[in-house]
């Protein structure tokens, strides 16, 4: 929810979009590759939802409360299931899995910045 | 012989009805059942009275990704026809939220997946239905 976290995972989300579509395109599974891209994704989603903890536990809050944590901790469930997903996949389509989640990843951080900069109360 | 290339190893020919581009679906229906999910119940809980009706439909989009993401993951003969009972409840349910939201936007004063036909996710939802039916008649014609 401020740009320093939001363009690392941004990044991260469409280098993993694009790994997924490439094993895909190869007509391979996922690898190794993808699974440290997942993981470091999802590092950066559980520093933001600290930092945003830490930042409301101060004071701070955004107008749409309820909305905005429901994105936070949302958000941290999707790498996980794309991972657990695209695993048990023995297609060529695993790696489409994984890219489809990171997309999803990739548009729920700017909703949550944009959440975050409505400030409330 | 074993690969370990780091683009993950070969893939498998997509055999069964439920790998291949049905796997990507059902994570897509996954995340809608989710997104549809939490809005309902940030609605219903913190704002029921300002829209009871578009509220309702929220919850009805919600629970309709639910049991389609279930009934796709589930397959088979029973699984099938409930994925396409709430697959066409999905398709009508975008059409008539999404023109009734362009008509009277008075009446949906908070977006709602399914208003003005799901642009506040990309038309995903409007897509969705469209690529579930059609999953449907391909498993179906299958087996």
């Amino acid at each position: 929810m401020t740009l320093v976290l939001v363009i690392p995972a941004t990044a991260v989300a469409v280098l993993l979009t694009l790994l997924g579509l490439a094993s895909t395109v190869a007509g391979r599974r996922i690898g190794l590759l993808h699974l440290v891209g997942a993981g470091v994704l999802e590092a950066l989603l559980v520093v933001q939802a600290v930092v945003a903890g830490v930042a409301m536990a101060g004071g701070d809050a955004p107008a749409d409360t309820p909305t905005f944590l429901g994105y936070l901790f949302g958000v941290l469930l999707i790498p996980v299931a794309g991972v657990l997903w695209a695993r048990s996949e023995h297609t060529r389509w695993a790696g489409t899995v994984l890219a489809v989640a990171s997309a999803a990843v990739g548009v729920m951080v700017w909703r949550l910045l944009q959440l975050w900069e409505t400030a409330g109360a | 012989m074993p690969d370990r290339s780091a683009l993950g190893p070969a893939a498998e020919a997509s055999g069964g009805a439920s790998t291949g581009p049905a796997r990507v679906l059902v994570l897509l229906y996954g995340i809608f059942a989710l997104a549809a999910g939490a809005r309902a119940a940030v609605q219903l809980s913190t704002r029921f009275a300002e829209a009871p009706v578009a509220y309702l439909l929220s919850a009805l989009a919600a629970v309709v990704y639910v049991v389609a993401t279930v009934a796709l993951v589930r397959g088979g003969r029973g699984g099938r026809r409930t994925a396409l009972v709430a697959i066409t409840v999905e398709l009508v349910g975008v059409l008539v939220v999404g023109t009734l939201s362009l008509v009277d936007p008075a009446a949906f004063p908070d977006e709602t997946v399914w208003s003005g036909y799901g642009r506040g996710y990309g038309f995903v939802p409007l897509v969705l239905p469209v690529l579930g039916l059609l999953l449907l008649r391909r498993r179906g014609t299958a087996d």
